[in-house]
């Protein structure tokens, strides 16, 4: 089953007379349950991708349809109603609220929604505990590192089991034990759960984690691989030489 | 691009931002050039003006100057952080400090300098209205006629400039002392350093509130006559004084939060939207703003004080006149009021007359006096005989005390019964003392003293008479009071009283005349008293109101975070409502609250009714003041809109 059907979609900015396309033409399907990477060098519009399959950007043609909704004629007061239910978020400078403790801020999606205190806690307990921040839960976001922020990101995102998870950059701003800390959560979370997670990053590394990558140059879907049976490893470097191939970074490994 | 370019790009962008500081500015030097313009207006001179009200006035510019300074002087530092990060960038190019400081001299300049041209102007023209409501207020009937003052402009000019040159040495000494990195901090470093509430926080908390009702207990105990002498009612005043600031500030250092805390513990970590906007923020926020809210917070009290107080007496004018000067005309002596009598006639004004015979007596009071701050209980009071008193009938033994007012009242209280010793030159009569009045028989002007008078038979009034001390008594013994039929006929009456020449050792005194001349008198100062009120509320306003600029600015991350969690905009103005309602309604609240009890401790002082005069003043005060939460809640709806 397909949860995001994006089809055709383009998204240009500036003025008549100031053209610049972002995004010509892209197709993409994510079925229930995938992680999928997006991957691109800076200004391949991978971020304006995730924006406008998020709702926070809107689209010039084409169609979006996330689990059968078409979100891209949705009015803001019902696009508000639609990312509550069915959206999650991870930025890549976390984005919790300073004056929140950890518990607070991951419970505030629930508070949208009015779920009953005694469910909410319950749901909090389980994924904190998964998630392994269960103890900081009193703790204000600036008492704790940069891993546990996103932990607690991660967590606020999936608090009310939303259909689909979208993670900007997610490990931009953590160091590479944390990073990987981070990402096994996320594929754990991804595995028992059956969640839904579609994540843009440049980091190959991060990237090797997922099912699929999807490589977008200059605004079209330049390539897709997909992981299949293969080890990580193996998949890291077929991700490093489309990477190669795509004209970005070479890493040397 | 080249420099002026670039200024001209940073006036009109603060322009936008900063309308509501050109405002109060502009206001400001309206204000203060018509104040100075009204000083040096003819029609002010204490000499042959019709208004005595010259020092008052340069009294009330003196200060406006210090409240206006102040305000400038603080909304600069607001502004000259928020615009660090543009200075930093400048200086990263290459541009030297000098150059950036000129930038920002010649910016402020023009804003400075446009503003106060438009303020001088208003001024100007607003003067007139403002000579008006003057003599409006203080009835008198004249025509406003104003001319330009050039001695006004140039006053106006040299504050104006002086206060500038502050800001430019303020400015420069930012500038000087910044390096290019402490410069991109200085916004990022958020002034709320989220911590959780510790036990210091909490004790000051609770002290807080304590102290804030310990100084309101006292106050309220303050001439309830717990307090025996002068010295202990100073004291206790210091002690309210003080116990109010500092609890005052506690309360913004702890107390807020602490209360906060309680609430959201509560909830278990499940906060809805508008706690989350409201109280998480308000939390942190109040904390560092403490000393700013202190001040704001005491000096409006002692605005709204002031302002209620001049109202409660401008209020009760007439009612007091009425009460301490019970005739409509006083005279002292026979012949004055015979010539003014006739006239009375000639002119066919009915009248009536009352001639009251009053001596002098030190009166021992010590066994009926229950509490008062006089340290010696025997005081000269005046005598009356029983016979000239309507519906007083007394034994010989008997004595009645008559004239007892609210103020009277905060100073010494009496028992129902006892006895008061009437001394003569030679000799000592004891008198059953069988209680007091509040109506009064002789204008207090006439006695020149607040203290009641003494009330005895008419055959102990004779008696007390041969035995009178001649060196403290009144020029005149004979008290004459001259009531007219009609109170249509006052205004002729009065104008009758006013040509008569009297003589002019008699104490003469219409009682409309008094009533015209404090009514001036409480006029100008209310006037006074109102704009600087004005002008405090105005500088305060907008000094919360950039607060709440910044704020939203430094809080415009987590509407798109909460935006992007799907809340909707109007989800969050209604919490950054309710958040506004705590922030400017905390101070305004306790600002309230202070004055509220400062006024009740002690208002019968100044008049005969409290409540009217102060609700009036306390609703206008509030109306104005909400003006600018809702220009802020305006500000965060832009700032909401632009989030995502």
């Amino acid at each position: 089953m397909n949860i995001v059907e994006a089809t055709s979609i383009r998204k240009s900015y500036g003025n008549k007379f100031n053209k610049q396309e972002v995004l010509k033409d892209v197709n993409l399907q994510i079925t229930k349950g995938e992680f999928i990477g997006i991957m691109g060098t800076s200004g391949s519009g991978k971020t304006t991708l995730l924006n406008v399959l998020s709702s926070i950007d809107k689209i010039n043609s084409g169609s979006i349809k996330i689990v059968g909704n078409e979100i891209s004629s949705m009015k803001e007061k019902h696009l508000a109603d639609f990312r509550q239910k069915h959206l999650g978020f991870i930025f890549q400078d976390y984005n919790l609220l300073e004056t929140l403790t950890v518990k607070e801020n991951i419970l505030l999606p629930l508070t949208i929604t009015k779920t009953p205190s005694a469910v909410a806690n319950k749901k909090f307990e389980k994924l904190a505990k998964q998630l392994g921040i269960y103890e900081l839960q009193d703790k204000y976001p600036n008492e704790i590192s940069g891993g546990q922020k996103q932990r607690t990101s991660a967590a606020r995102a999936f608090i009310n089991e939303p259909s689909v998870i979208f993670a900007d950059e997610p490990t931009g701003a953590l160091d590479s034990k944390a990073a990987s800390d981070l990402l096994n959560k996320l594929t754990e979370l991804n595995e028992s759960r059956h969640a839904t997670i579609t994540m843009v990053t440049h980091d190959p590394v991060a990237a090797s984690y997922c099912e699929r990558v999807v490589f977008i140059k200059d605004g079209k879907i330049y390539s897709q691989l997909y992981k299949g049976k293969g080890t990580r490893k193996s998949f890291f470097e077929d991700i490093m030489k489309t990477q190669g191939l795509l004209g970005g970074q070479q890493y040397e490994y | 691009m080249n420099i002026n370019h670039l200024i001209l790009r940073n006036l009109k962008k603060n322009l936008k931002n900063y309308y509501l500081y050109v405002f109060a500015l502009v206001f400001s030097s309206a204000l203060y050039f018509a104040f100075v313009t009204l000083q040096y207006d003819p029609a002010l001179d204490d000499t042959t003006g019709t208004i005595k009200g010259g020092a008052g006035l340069r009294a009330a510019s003196i200060l406006l100057i210090a409240i206006v300074s102040i305000f400038l002087l603080y909304a600069n530092t607001i502004f000259i952080k928020r615009r660090s990060k543009e200075i930093g960038l400048f200086q990263l190019i290459g541009m030297p400090k000098k150059r950036i400081f000129r930038i920002l001299s010649v910016e402020n300049f023009i804003l400075y300098a446009c503003s106060l041209l438009i303020g001088i102007f208003i001024g100007f023209s607003f003067s007139k209205v403002m000579i008006m409501i003057l003599f409006k207020i203080t009835n008198i009937n004249a025509i406003a006629t104003l001319h330009f003052s050039v001695k006004a402009l140039t006053q106006t000019l040299i504050v104006f400039g002086v206060i500038y040159l502050f800001i430019m040495i303020m400015n420069y000494a930012f500038i000087k002392s910044q390096t290019i990195l402490s410069l991109f901090k200085v916004s990022s470093v958020t002034e709320n350093i989220t911590k959780r509430i510790s036990v210091v926080e909490i004790i000051i908390g609770i002290l807080g509130i304590i102290f804030i009702a310990s100084g309101y207990y006292i106050s309220s105990r303050l001439f309830s006559g717990s307090f025996g002498t002068m010295n202990e009612i100073t004291l206790a005043m210091l002690t309210i004084l003080a116990s109010v600031i500092i609890g005052t500030y506690l309360f913004y250092k702890g107390s807020v939060r602490f209360l906060l805390n309680i609430v959201r513990k509560s909830k278990n970590g499940y906060l809805n939207i508008n706690e989350v906007l409201s109280l998480s923020s308000i939390m942190f926020k109040m904390k560092s703003n403490s000393f700013m809210l202190t001040v704001i917070t005491t000096i409006s009290a002692l605005a709204i004080g002031f302002l209620c107080l001049s109202y409660i007496s401008y209020y009760s004018i007439g009612a007091l006149a009425r009460e301490s000067v019970p005739d409509d005309f006083t005279i002292s002596s026979s012949k004055d009021a015979n010539l003014f009598e006739t006239t009375l006639e000639n002119e066919h004004i009915p009248y009536t007359e009352k001639r009251i015979e009053v001596i002098f007596m030190k009166v021992n009071m010590e066994n009926i006096i229950k509490s008062g701050i006089n340290s010696s209980s025997t005081m000269i009071l005046p005598v009356v005989s029983e016979k000239d008193v309507k519906g007083v009938k007394l034994s010989e033994k008997e004595t009645l005390l008559t004239g007892y007012n609210d103020a009277l009242k905060g100073m010494m209280s009496f028992k129902s019964s006892g006895y008061v010793e009437i001394k003569g030159k030679h000799n000592v009569i004891s008198q059953n003392f069988i209680g007091i009045n509040r109506k009064f028989v002789i204008s207090t002007a006439f006695t020149r003293t607040n203290l009641p008078s003494v009330i005895v038979d008419d055959k102990v009034f004779r008696q007390l008479k041969k035995d009178i001390n001649p060196s403290i008594q009144n020029d005149s013994s004979l008290y004459i009071g001259v009531n007219l039929q009609n109170v249509d006929d006052s205004i002729k009456a009065n104008k009758i009283f006013k040509r008569t020449e009297f003589d002019a050792n008699g104490v003469n005194l219409s009682r409309m005349g008094m009533v015209a001349s404090q009514k001036q008198m409480m006029g100008v100062i209310m006037f006074v008293v109102g704009f600087l009120g004005l002008t405090f509320l105005i500088t305060s306003g907008c000094i919360l109101y950039f607060k709440q600029m910044d704020e939203s600015e430094n809080e415009k991350s987590n509407y798109t975070i909460l935006r992007k969690l799907g809340f909707t905009d109007k989800d969050l103005i209604k919490g950054i409502r309710i958040k506004q309602i705590f922030n400017f309604g905390i101070p305004l609240v306790i600002g309230l609250s202070h004055s509220y009890f400062a006024v009740k401790s002690g208002w019968f002082y100044f008049g005969k009714e409290l409540w009217a005069p102060m609700i009036i003043v306390m609703f206008l005060y509030t109306i104005l003041y909400s003006i600018f939460g809702i220009l802020s809640v305006l500000y965060y709806k832009k700032v909401i809109k632009q989030a995502l």
